[in-house]
């Protein structure tokens, strides 16, 4: 009898340990969904293209993993299975993963200064790595760009003024706040991350610090991330992954920084992505910022950004449309790419729609 | 002075907002000084990854990094992975230059 139970007890053990799926070299395909809610998601995702006016919501792709497992994929435009993407500012969420293996090392604190670690910001000594993971530097920064070019610190750093060094040149700028004060994106923020990292892993390491650290690890075999002439990452806009790639680092996270039965971000550091940043204001953005990720939380006094999905979902999001949504709760990851030019897309609404095409239908 | 805007009131006015603009001008030399390669830097540095990192074709990649402002020369170099643009009298090139490290401005 006794024998029995324990022999039960070991096959339910078993059975939930198979459960876990984990894409190897592909993601192995889940239940195939169907029906009016899926139909709508997609008359919401896809409306006719039109590559000429750029008008509209323009997805390239829309990939969902449920449990582990590819339940939903479609391409349009140029984009296939096979694109890396450019993702812009889910950039500097990546980065954010590849500092939490570093920090899974031991080779950094989140209280450290950032002079430390990269010598320019001397300027300003008390700022720490955690101040720039929530974008609170307090630098002169001006991330605007569609309507003040002249003046806008993200054009001049991309293509202008800064290009060479975007680092140095951030940190050239003043402040306007004292560090760890006040919320305010800025994409120079992540690129100074990035440069603190070369002296973090060290010079040697650096190059290919993200494919060994993360990319390889992950499975992903297909990462461009280009760097400034001095070769530092330009953490703040321009890694390129394939959907099914990002899709996998979505995973990680929706298992607390777990890769099968390795603990590749320790538990401490997914926590500090997943905590609102007590600086922030009411309605300073889209969403709520947690450490180098996007929150949906009720922070500030106002309710959560995105109403219609679960309190406990976490993104990565870019300029014109790209989103890696994580939502540990329901086990699904979701990535849309896109090209949108205009702001009718709108996270809540395809997150509505995605949730109730995917989510909670069917169990393994 | 005070005299010179009783006697000539626009004149003066023109004088007082043409100061102003120039010392605005001063104020934001660098940002204007640098404000004309945008155009030529984003599309050569875009079409750059559009095509050789993304592997879009041509055609969709010009139409991508279209915007209004008019270029007045663009190349691109298909064997080496360079593409020069010229626009509002500046000309910038971006190269690709490797699987890992994609398309890079240059110099």
């Amino acid at each position: 009898m006794f024998k029995g139970l324990s022999l039960i007890f070991m096959l339910l053990l078993s059975l939930t340990a198979r459960a876990e799926n984990w894409p190897a070299e592909q993601w192995s395909p889940g239940p195939t969904v169907t029906g009016p809610a899926l139909q709508a998601l997609e008359n919401y995702a896809f409306p006719p293209r039109d590559d000429t006016t750029h008008q509209g919501i323009r997805t390239d792709a829309l990939l969902v993993i449920r449990d582990g497992q590819l339940i939903y994929e479609r391409y349009a435009g140029p984009t296939t299975a096979q694109t890396p993407h450019l993702t812009w500012s889910i950039s500097k969420s990546l980065m954010a993963t590849v500092l939490g293996v570093a920090y899974g090392e031991g080779r950094f604190k989140l209280q450290d200064k950032v002079a430390k670690f990269y010598p320019p910001l001397q300027k300003h000594p008390d700022l720490t790595l955690a101040d720039l993971l929530h974008w609170a530097s307090g630098l002169d920064w001006q991330e605007d760009y569609e309507y003040a070019p002249l003046n806008s610190s993200v054009v001049a750093m991309l293509y202008t003024r800064g290009h060479r060094d975007m680092a140095t040149f951030t940190a050239d700028h003043g402040s306007y706040a004292a560090p760890g004060q006040a919320f305010r994106y800025s994409s120079g923020d992540t690129n100074l991350l990035s440069a603190a990292l070369k002296a973090i892993v060290g010079a040697q390491r650096y190059a290919d610090y993200p494919w060994t650290a993360l990319f390889e690890p992950l499975g992903i075999r297909q990462a461009i991330w280009e760097t400034d002439a001095a070769g530092t990452f330009v953490a703040s806009s321009y890694a390129y992954l394939t959907a099914r790639d990002l899709a996998r680092i979505g995973l990680l996270m929706a298992r607390d920084g777990r890769w099968g039965d390795q603990q590749l971000l320790p538990k401490d550091w997914v926590a500090f992505n997943r905590e609102p940043f007590a600086g922030y204001r009411a309605n300073q953005d889209d969403a709520v910022p947690g450490g180098h990720w996007w929150l949906n939380r009720a922070a500030a006094g106002v309710a959560r950004p995105w109403p219609d999905a679960p309190a406990d979902t976490l993104a990565a999001l870019g300029h014109w449309g790209q989103a890696l949504y994580v939502i540990p709760g329901e086990n699904l990851v979701i990535v849309r790419y896109g090209d949108d030019r205009d702001g009718l897309y709108q996270h809540n609404e395809l997150l509505k729609l995605a949730l109730k095409a995917f989510a909670g239908t069917v169990k393994p | 002075m005070s005299g010179l805007m009783r006697r000539r009131p626009i004149s003066s006015l023109l004088l007082i907002l043409l100061l102003a603009l120039l010392g605005w001008v001063w104020q934001e030399r660098v940002a204007l000084w640098a404000f004309p390669d945008i155009i030529s830097a984003y599309t050569a540095k875009e079409y750059c990854s559009c095509r050789y990192v993304m592997n879009n074709d041509a055609g969709y990649c010009r139409g991508y990094v279209k915007q209004w402002l008019p270029l007045s020369g663009f190349t691109d170099d298909a064997v080496s992975k360079r593409i020069t643009v010229s626009g509002m009298g500046r000309s910038n090139m971006a190269v690709w230059i490797g699987e890992h490290q994609g398309c890079r401005l240059n110099p």
